[in-house]
């Protein structure tokens, strides 16, 4: 069993009542793997990323993270649904960055970085207070420990919410639209951070419509349209030299 | 393009206009109100303090007598008493209720449905009666032997029926109090707390309970406040709070008017002696979200330069 940081999927389908919003998808994102996924909205992008750390249900398919079936365990017949405190330890493993930050308010921004190790994993306050002064100091933010999130500007709350996923150690990074929500001028902050992330080696799925940023960063592009991955590539391939008619059609819309 | 120029200290007028004073508009309306309002007023007030019949000292003289204060300190305790009680089993019913387990929400759904559907008097007297329906409780499981008895006329005694009484209504009215305020949680904030693995009880705990507190906190303080004037129902299983003790009084003197004005002094006192501390509440519960950060120095405001002209 392998913890290294892959997600892979094989025929993953998901509808809410009668529509279908994930058709068939397949999935292999390897360790270390910067992997940003573009599309219209409406295609199924933050649908893919909601389901591979569990906030939506995977109706059919395989879907493996870290090496695990995520969230079920396979017998002969079916998948049967983990017990919460599995499905939770093996989100621990998940970080998830949301385009609305979903800092809890009533936290200041430290409680909130300490909030995983502390509350999730039983650290120890001390250590896991040492730990969120560096992590607020690695996005940029020390001295900013005391603020609520109700003090902080958007960049500054998405940069806490970065640094209190890193706190769990998790191998593999989720990004759901996390600049969308910004002011133009906050965006670049937030983006510096995770290019910062990237280096490290952690593996990341990123979905924006940043695409100086998947030009720059990423590893590997997909393009999805209407719950199907239409193009997946090398990004600056995909990016430069798209093949599909459907991915030429949007990107000369984006760029 | 043509510049509009005002001109600062005009020889014209005596006070420079960008210092003269904006006012508010008064409609006739209200100068009439002032007027009318002021005579209804000063007319309750002439006739309640000239007419004998009220005996403002017969008021006075039993304020503070033993029996009234020995009632008031009944209600008290039964306010508290079925608060507290009422607001734990109220939480409980409001995460039975938000249970993604359909029987369990469903059993709540039922209980709330049944203990806000009647009428608390009501509700009241079926509990101080139950021993008809159930001389002796027998709590244990179905078809077996495992089981206790419980003798119901002693164990309803008027107090405890009262309190069992209130509480279980309470609890209702609680449990739809505090799931709302479960409700104007985020869903984000509980999505984030699941992509960290938090367990049920721990998102409950530091996240969901938290963050519905400002929402919950001022609807409860209403609730105390009604309890405690709802508490003057439990008069007519014969339990001796405030307002039994008035009656007790003037079914012997015949000074019902005088007591009765005694009675509700005192609810008006203790009402708004618990609006204080419902405030101090409110106000700890909305720092989470205020503007200043915890070790904040106060602002000082100064007069921006040149106001002093």
């Amino acid at each position: 069993m392998s913890t290294d940081g892959t997600i892979h999927a094989r025929g993953i389908r998901k509808s809410f009542g009668p529509k279908t919003v994930l058709k068939d998808i397949d999935l292999d994102i390897a360790s270390g793997e910067i992997c940003c996924i573009i599309g219209p909205s409406g295609s199924g992008k933050s649908t893919v990323l909601r389901c591979i750390n569990g906030l939506e249900t995977v109706d059919s398919g395989v879907l493996k993270v870290n090496g695990e079936d995520f969230g079920y365990y396979e017998t002969d017949t079916a998948y049967h649904a983990l017990p919460p405190k599995k499905l939770a330890e093996q989100r621990t493993r998940l970080g998830m960055v949301f385009q609305q930050f979903n800092l809890f308010p009533n936290m200041t921004a430290h409680e909130n970085i300490m909030s995983g190790p502390v509350l999730v994993k039983g650290a120890d306050k001390k250590e896991a207070g040492k730990r969120a002064h560096e992590l607020l100091a690695s996005v940029g933010l020390a001295g900013f420990g005391d603020y609520y999130p109700a003090q902080l500007s958007g960049g500054q709350q998405q940069r806490v919410a970065i640094a209190r996923s890193l706190a769990m150690d998790p191998e593999i990074m989720l990004f759901d639209e996390p600049t969308s929500a910004l002011d133009p001028e906050k965006v670049g902050e937030v983006l510096a951070v995770m290019k910062e992330l990237a280096k490290k080696g952690m593996t990341m799925v990123v979905v924006t419509h940043e695409m100086g940023f998947a030009r720059e960063v990423a590893d590997s592009l997909i393009f999805m349209d209407d719950g199907y991955i239409v193009e997946r590539s090398d990004a600056r391939e995909v990016l430069s030299n798209p093949k599909e008619a459907r991915t030429q059609a949007f990107l000369k819309q984006v760029l | 393009m043509q510049q509009i120029t005002i001109e600062r200290n005009e020889p014209m007028s005596g006070t420079d206009p960008a210092l003269k004073p904006r006012l508010r508009r008064r409609s006739v309306f209200e100068y009439v109100a002032w007027v009318v309002c002021s005579l209804i007023g000063l007319g309750i007030l002439l006739s309640v303090s000239t007419n004998p019949n009220f005996k403002w000292g017969v008021v006075a003289k039993y304020f503070t007598q033993e029996t009234i204060l020995r009632g008031l300190m009944l209600t008290i305790f039964l306010t508290l008493a079925s608060m507290a009680l009422g607001t734990l089993l109220g939480l409980a019913l409001a995460i039975m209720r938000s249970s993604s387990i359909k029987p369990i929400a469903a059993t709540a759904g039922v209980y709330i449905t049944l203990f806000r559907g009647t009428p608390v008097l009501v509700q009241l007297i079926f509990w101080f009666n139950i021993s008809a329906l159930y001389p002796d409780l027998s709590i244990g499981i179905p078809f077996t032997d495992i089981g206790t008895k419980v003798d119901m006329n002693a164990l309803m005694a008027p107090i405890t029926a009262a309190l069992v009484g209130l509480t279980l209504n309470e609890a209702a009215y609680m449990a739809e109090i505090i799931r709302g305020g479960f409700s104007s949680v985020g869903k984000g904030q509980i999505e984030a707390a699941d992509s960290l693995g938090m367990s049920g009880r721990m998102k409950m705990r530091k996240v969901i309970i938290p963050q519905a507190m400002p929402s919950i906190i001022p609807a409860t303080g209403n609730q105390v406040i009604g309890m405690f004037k709802g508490t003057s129902l439990v008069s007519v299983l014969g339990v001796a709070e405030l307002l039994q003790s008035a009656q007790l009084i003037y079914a012997r003197t015949y000074e019902t008017i005088p007591l009765l004005i005694v009675a509700s002094l005192w609810y008006l006192l203790m009402t708004l002696l618990l609006s204080y501390p419902q405030s101090k509440l409110e106000q700890k519960y909305s720092r989470a979200t205020s503007r200043l950060p915890r070790k904040a120095k106060p602002v000082v405001l100064t007069d921006p330069e040149g106001a002093a002209r």
